[in-house]
């Protein structure tokens, strides 16, 4: 029985959708129309090359069709868990196009990840690994590793390798195994670690994160340290900004820490340092 | 990306009633990156005229050092103070000269004349000067400070109001776009003086020890 | 033996491209209120310094508590217009009940999305009422990434408008004035307020983006239904 109700929501992410025919068309589901993924070429010699001229993910020319992107994120493994950091900028060009993006992916009560590169890209495949993360729980009757889940991740968008998807993200949760941290970016690269910074402004988390980074830390500090890395990175990083959303992650799952705007971080920072400058 | 878009800036002025102001962000990039938040880019001129520059940072410079040794040989050599729109037509000369191998800077100038009418102009790469008696903007978030100015300004405002309505101009239209801010300055040009504010805005640098006594800094001429 | 190359014009290979897409220009706005949502936009349909036609509407009526609101190439908008109306449609007739506004939002991301690798050059905003009869205002990329937010401004003079609206709106930078955060669903905003800033945005853009004027359309959706106004702006 419950074999029959998951094979009705399996798919795979090459196959097509039935045919639409007059007969069918009036029993069709209309959110059927979604469950199976198949996307629109366009009718090109090479629709790669097409794609690349009309659609600019990264800023760097003039193209027609901008589409949002710009990031500073973070993610570590550290004695009490993983801190999870992100901001919330959007950019089209040098046009901020929002603030408030939200960049970190519930995909479920034990696993997140987050967004870096084309927004809409990490929205669809975040949001469609949680779609099969919950089709394996179902199966298996138990929840998915994060090892397990990043993989999932890195097969489906290996895929369409070459097509131009942009997507840098860090799968990371508590499984079995206790805190797992994974990188999977649009290349199908997957890489375990303890400590990754995605995004334009990541080279400047990576300095003060790499500077105060202990294993042993306690939760607070590691929030703090998260919360620091984001917002420097914003300071020097145009297309970074916003706010600075935290998530930890422990055994009971993930908790929403915090949303601070960088704003408010810059003059609380400034009042720490001429405190300590007096 | 376009090389005036390099270093990031964002430039207006504004006419009021017996008044003008010049405004400007404070940050210079690299591109994506940020290098100095208290980056000046509104030189004074005259006691009473101003010019503020966006695009190259190095062209900044270099053009605010040449404008400063024109202006002082006009006084030499006149033996009067230049009026701004003398000023705009030395400004708009110095950047044809170089006509097919231009600076990448558009210049704003803002200034009182000797009848203490207010003048406002600004100018394109090659020195086509667009003399309006609102308001001209130049730098990357030009759209956002013309649609901000054209909807808050309105004739004969004080300056006091004057000050408010550039600053809420500036501010907002930075905040929307990523190459431009991290402070500004607001220049109020008066007959006998120029207020000189410093904005305090998203990420202004807290870094530079003088900023806190700058928040609100009056010139007296 | 040398020959050399002519470098007379008629004598090189010319390639002529074809492109599919085309800007048609055009501005809209919303604004999400406690019991309202208004929709905004102009009606002038132009190509490059060409206007093909000054009464172009471009903003349709979905449902009693949904309008949509299409900028970018016309056929692209009609296209996704279309297959909006066709979905909600199919869904009526299987579910017995109308789409929300929230679950239209989710299908035109997918539908968005299915074009990854051939974007519709179209960017949306989606308005209307949620399932608590508040305000709600959707707003799209050109591939399907959305979120919610208190207003929006999209379309050719989107960056002249967006920071008056950030300003009026969302009180941002007015000191003691309460803010509205990006991450309120709505704004507090009286429903003639709202019309105030949402004409004088336009009547600003007009000024200085050529490709907004001729008409506003402005769509008011409250519990009573959708309203429809057309304002004059300058045709220049």
């Amino acid at each position: 029985m419950l074999s029959e109700i998951v094979a009705q929501y399996t798919s795979e992410p090459t196959g097509y959708g039935a045919e639409l025919t007059p007969g069918n068309f009036l029993a069709r589901d209309a959110a059927k129309q979604f469950d199976s993924l198949s996307f629109d070429l366009p009718n090109a010699e090479n629709p790669i090359d097409f794609l690349n001229t009309y659609t600019d993910v990264k800023s760097d020319n003039d193209n027609l069709i901008k589409l949002a992107h710009g990031t500073t994120t973070l993610a570590f493994k550290y004695a009490g868990g993983v801190v999870v950091a992100v901001d919330s900028r959007a950019t089209q060009g040098s046009v901020i196009a929002s603030q408030s993006v939200k960049k970190v992916i519930e995909i479920n009560p034990y696993l997140l990840g987050t967004m870096a590169g084309g927004a809409a890209d990490c929205f669809f495949w975040e949001r469609e690994l949680g779609r099969r993360c919950r089709l394996y729980e179902l199966r298996n009757k138990e929840r998915i590793s994060v090892a397990a889940a990043s993989k999932l991740l890195a097969n489906m968008v290996y895929s369409y390798k070459g097509m131009g998807l942009s997507m840098g993200t860090m799968v990371s949760g508590w499984d079995k195994t206790g805190p797992n941290l994974f990188y999977v970016d649009n290349d199908g690269t997957r890489l375990k670690g303890n400590l990754f910074s995605v995004g334009s402004g990541a080279t400047f988390a990576y300095g003060v994160l790499d500077t105060g980074y202990d294993h042993e830390m306690n939760k607070a500090d590691a929030i703090d340290l998260g919360k620091r890395s984001i917002y420097h990175a914003t300071h020097r990083d145009a297309y970074s900004g916003g706010y600075v959303r935290i998530y930890h992650i422990n055994k009971e799952g993930w908790e929403f820490i915090s949303l601070t705007d960088v704003d408010e971080l810059h003059w609380q920072y400034a009042d720490e340092s001429r405190n300590r400058g007096a | 990306m376009s090389i005036m878009e390099y270093n990031g800036a964002a430039v207006v002025a504004m006419v009021g009633k017996n008044c003008v102001a010049i405004a400007s962000d404070t940050r210079l990039g690299q591109q994506a990156m940020t290098i100095d938040t208290n980056f000046q880019k509104v030189f004074p001129v005259t006691d009473k005229t101003m010019i503020g520059m966006a695009g190259l940072a190095t062209d900044v410079l270099t053009l605010r050092d040449r404008f400063r040794y024109k202006v002082n040989m006009y006084k030499l050599k006149e033996e009067r103070t230049i009026e701004p729109q003398t000023f705009a037509h030395m400004v708009s000369a110095a950047l044809y000269e170089k006509r097919f191998g231009p600076y990448f800077i558009e210049p704003v100038i803002a200034g009182m004349d000797k009848r203490n009418q207010p003048f406002i102009c600004s100018m394109d790469t090659i020195g086509c000067i667009n003399f309006a008696k609102d308001f001209v903007v130049a730098g990357n978030a030009g759209g956002g400070l013309y649609g901000m100015c054209e909807s808050l300004w309105e004739p004969d405002l004080e300056p006091e109001d004057l000050f408010e309505t550039i600053s809420q101009a500036l501010l907002n239209a930075v905040d929307r776009n990523a190459l431009s801010g991290w402070g500004a300055v607001v220049h109020i040009i008066t007959p006998d003086q120029v207020i000189t504010r410093q904005l305090k805005s998203r990420m202004l640098d807290w870094a530079d020890p003088t900023v806190k006594d700058k928040a609100v800094r009056y010139t007296r001429l | 033996m040398h020959v050399r190359p002519s470098t007379h014009p008629t004598s090189q290979a010319k390639e002529a491209a074809f492109s599919p897409y085309e800007d048609h220009g055009g501005t809209n706005l919303a604004i999400a209120g406690p019991d309202y949502c208004l929709l905004a936009s102009d009606t002038r349909q132009s190509n490059g310094y060409n206007i093909n036609t000054r009464f172009a509407p471009k903003t349709f009526k979905l449902s009693n508590k949904s309008v949509l609101a299409t900028a970018g190439c016309q056929p692209d908008c009609a296209m996704v217009t279309t297959r909006v109306k066709q979905s909600m449609l199919t869904y009526k007739h299987n579910h017995n009940k109308e789409m929300s506004t929230s679950a239209i939002a989710q299908m035109l991301s997918i539908m968005l999305y299915q074009r990854r690798f051939f974007p519709y050059y179209d960017f949306n905003i989606l308005g209307g009422l949620d399932e608590d009869g508040k305000g709600c205002v959707y707003s799209y990329d050109a591939v399907g990434s959305y979120e919610r937010v208190p207003c929006s401004a999209f379309g050719s003079a989107s960056a002249l408008i967006q920071p008056f609206l950030d300003n009026q709106v969302r009180n941002k930078n007015q000191l003691g004035k309460p803010k509205v955060t990006e991450f309120e669903p709505v704004t507090p905003l009286p429903l003639a307020e709202a019309l105030r800033i949402c004409k004088d945005s336009f009547t600003s853009a007009t000024e200085r983006d050529i490709y907004t004027g001729d008409y506003l359309q402005i769509f008011i959706i409250t519990r009573e239904g959708v309203e429809e106004q057309i304002h004059e702006l300058k045709k220049d």
